[in-house]
């Protein structure tokens, strides 16, 4: 039966609607920027709004997003990792700041600091059996807590001028390197996802752990590397964002946790739809903030930018629901 | 002949009024612009003691009773500093002052009131932030069992307080704006383009805005807000770095950011950093906040607006305590706005530190004005 079904579909040929999903938001970005061209061509079509702005502003976001789909692909959710990157930026301020340890060290306690987190939260949701979004809602608010102390609710600046440098100072064809670092990461991520065994595995575990686990596969590792994984990507996440605004504060960050989100449902639609990938997550990072700068350069006011947000989102999965028949989907 | 004559005649008239109109305009941006050097100086001298009204006994009057401050967050190191500082005055003057620790929920600002009412305090004072709109019923709860409710530090002197506050302690957010203004325009010489930052629902953002629009008007022909960026306080870190970065692309001519609120700095300085243009465009601010004087020392913002947080506790405690004594209240807070630029940030300390670099006349001065000495 499995083999006629395989056949009709090869029969049938390309299904050109399934190819549009895959592509369509890199066609949306594409016509986003068509459109923001015509009608702001002396400021938008310029270099620097696409080197500084669109690509060189977002490696943090990215970065997250990035870390957030692989315990996601896994089954995961991991809410604390937007904790975990203003506790990497605070603890990072703290040392190389205030305290003056070299950057390598602070660094290196940053690090330590993720691979502690992620532990715990992985700790807790195996060994427990506790859902991800509880144990990892605790961990944050722990995290939230710690950061206050640490900090003494104050903004922090002077860390060295050799992280800022080297994250938003220097350029690549005028684009920060803050940008590279975030692409490479994306193009690693990509290949384990892609071509590695813990890639695969992931995905099984992710798609049904009672037939991953049964199928000889560790989930209780699969599922801990995912955790440990998001939450030492979270922390380079905050590295780069005190190398962006040369200095930390105990609350910003947290906003990044809704944003990483919805890039990542969204990228979800795209590229490998219906499944968490780095790739999609990049446009999807990319789709957004080009619409943003975009509508920022006509003058409209700031809320809209929240309103093309949310409707993007809304849209693009809607769509893609569209084109698969509107089978029910979790949220993993 | 004639055509020719009436032509010329046309011609000069024209020419004399181009010149008188020009001679206007330029007479009027001179004078705008020594009035715009003028405010700079008055707020770049070390700030004296005025007396925000006559001296009174306050051990006599005011001993005895019971203040009970809920800043708008124990976590905000600005509430909550000026909170301790009304402490230490208050046990100078022999007014029990006690602070409601909270980390900025409404729900945590209602149980303060309750504990107030429960505790029998005389005066409930909403610091820095605490919008008397959200806890009505609980204030009128408070009024109702005789307890006085004032507001500290939330509105501007063109504001009306809520109805349901008994008073409040108004600050000249409005004056900021024109102190912010007037540096732009005296820095350029009369050429200030500006973008400035807001948080428009953060409640005197509107007067504060004004000033910075009235004075540019005023004292400035030649000057222009470029643009207006709402930011709320939950998103500055998403929204204020691009949204400055296209800005500052979209409109090359930009030479001035005003972030209002201090802390909104941390953001606008990676914008200019990233869009390229460091050293084309300057940042001045307000709120005195350390991590922002620290940067002008390292020459990433130009001059803050700063408010010494000792000054202002003790301002306030002043116009809570003749409430209590039942004297005449002053319309506004007494604290003078101090400017913080390259030439005076290190008196703030390295690292910079808050309520340093202000002097301290105002101990003596507020300790003779309530009979202490």
């Amino acid at each position: 039966m499995a083999e006629g079904t395989e056949v009709s579909a090869k029969e049938k040929g390309v299904d050109w609607l399934l190819v549009l999903e895959k592509y369509a938001l890199i066609l949306a970005w594409i016509a986003l920027i068509v459109v923001f061209a015509f009608v702001a061509p002396s400021s938008f079509l310029q270099w620097p709004t696409f080197s500084s702005i669109i690509f060189g502003s977002q490696a943090v976001l990215v970065v997250l997003t990035l870390g957030l789909i692989i315990p996601l692909t896994a089954g995961d959710f991991d809410v604390s990792v937007a904790a975990v990157l203003t506790f990497s930026a605070m603890i990072l301020a703290v040392l190389n700041a205030k305290m003056g340890l070299p950057l390598w060290q602070a660094v290196l306690a940053c690090l330590a600091m993720g691979l502690i987190v992620g532990f715990l939260n992985a700790f807790f949701i195996i060994f427990f059996r506790i859902h991800s979004l509880i144990v990892t809602l605790g961990t944050a608010s722990v995290i939230q807590g710690l950061i206050l102390w640490i900090s003494s609710s104050q903004t922090l600046s002077g860390v060295s001028p050799g992280l800022i440098d080297w994250v938003i100072v220097n350029r690549l064809f005028d684009i920060p390197l803050a940008f590279y670092y975030a692409m490479a990461l994306g193009v690693i991520i990509w290949y384990v996802f892609e071509f590695t065994p813990i890639g695969r595995r992931l995905l099984f575990v992710g798609r049904g752990r009672e037939v991953a686990r049964l199928s000889g596969i560790s989930v209780v590792r699969v599922r801990g590397v995912a955790l440990v994984a998001s939450s030492v990507i979270a922390t380079l996440a905050g590295i780069i964002n005190v190398g962006t605004t040369g200095g930390a504060d105990p609350l910003s960050g947290l906003t990044f946790l809704l944003p990483a989100f919805a890039a990542a449902f969204l990228g979800a639609t795209s590229i490998v739809p219906g499944r968490f990938n780095p790739l999609g997550s990049i446009i999807a990072v990319f789709f957004l903030v080009t619409g943003i700068t975009g509508l920022n350069f006509l003058g409209v006011d700031t809320f809209v930018q929240n309103m093309f947000n949310g409707a993007a989102l809304i849209l693009a999965v809607s769509l893609s629901q569209l084109v698969r028949g509107r089978k029910e989907q979790g949220l993993t | 002949m004639k055509r020719v004559y009436a032509k010329t005649t046309a011609a000069a008239v024209g020419a004399v009024a181009a010149v008188a109109v020009t001679a206007l305009l330029s007479g009027a941006q001179a004078q705008g612009l020594d009035a715009a050097r003028q405010m700079i100086e008055e707020h770049r001298a070390k700030p004296v003691f005025s007396a925000p009204g006559p001296a009174f006994d306050a051990k006599s009057c005011a001993a005895g009773k019971r203040v009970l401050t809920i800043p708008v967050s124990s976590a905000n190191p600005f509430t909550k500093n000026i909170a301790l500082a009304m402490i230490e005055a208050g046990n100078e003057a022999g007014v029990e002052v006690t602070e409601w620790e909270n980390q900025a929920q409404p729900s945590q600002w209602v149980q303060g009131i309750n504990f107030a009412i429960n505790e029998g305090f005389d005066l409930i004072d909403l610091l820095g932030g605490v919008d008397p709109s959200v806890i009505v019923p609980q204030i009128q709860a408070a009024t109702g069992a005789g307890i006085v409710v004032k507001t500290s530090h939330f509105y501007d002197l063109t504001q009306t307080p809520h109805e349901s506050v008994d008073g409040a302690v108004p600050l000249s957010f409005y004056k900021v704006g024109q102190i912010l203004a007037n540096w732009a325009i005296s820095q350029t010489d009369g050429k200030a383009n500006v973008v400035i930052i807001g948080s428009d629902e953060i409640v005197p953002t509107a007067p504060f805005v004004q000033g910075i629009r009235d004075t540019l008007q005023a004292n400035c022909p030649d000057c222009k807000e470029v643009a207006y960026i709402n930011a709320p306080v939950p998103e500055w870190a998403t929204k204020i770095q691009p949204s400055v970065q296209s800005a500052l692309l979209a409109n090359p001519d930009v030479n001035y950011l005003i972030p209002i609120y201090d802390s909104m700095s941390q953001f606008v300085v990676p914008a200019v950093r990233v869009a390229g243009k460091t050293g084309q465009v300057n940042i001045a601010t307000f709120n005195g906040t350390p991590f922002v004087i620290d940067l002008i020392q390292q020459g990433q913002v130009e001059m803050d607006v700063g408010e010494s947080l000792g000054w202002i506790a003790r301002g306030i405690l002043d116009s809570h305590m003749r409430t209590l004594c039942g004297l005449a209240e002053p319309a506004e807070l007494n604290v003078p706005f101090y400017i913080f630029d390259s030439s005076n940030a290190n008196d703030a300390g390295t690292p910079a530190d808050y309520d340093r670099g202000y002097g301290d006349v105002h101990v003596s001065g507020f300790r003779t004005l309530w009979g202490l000495e």
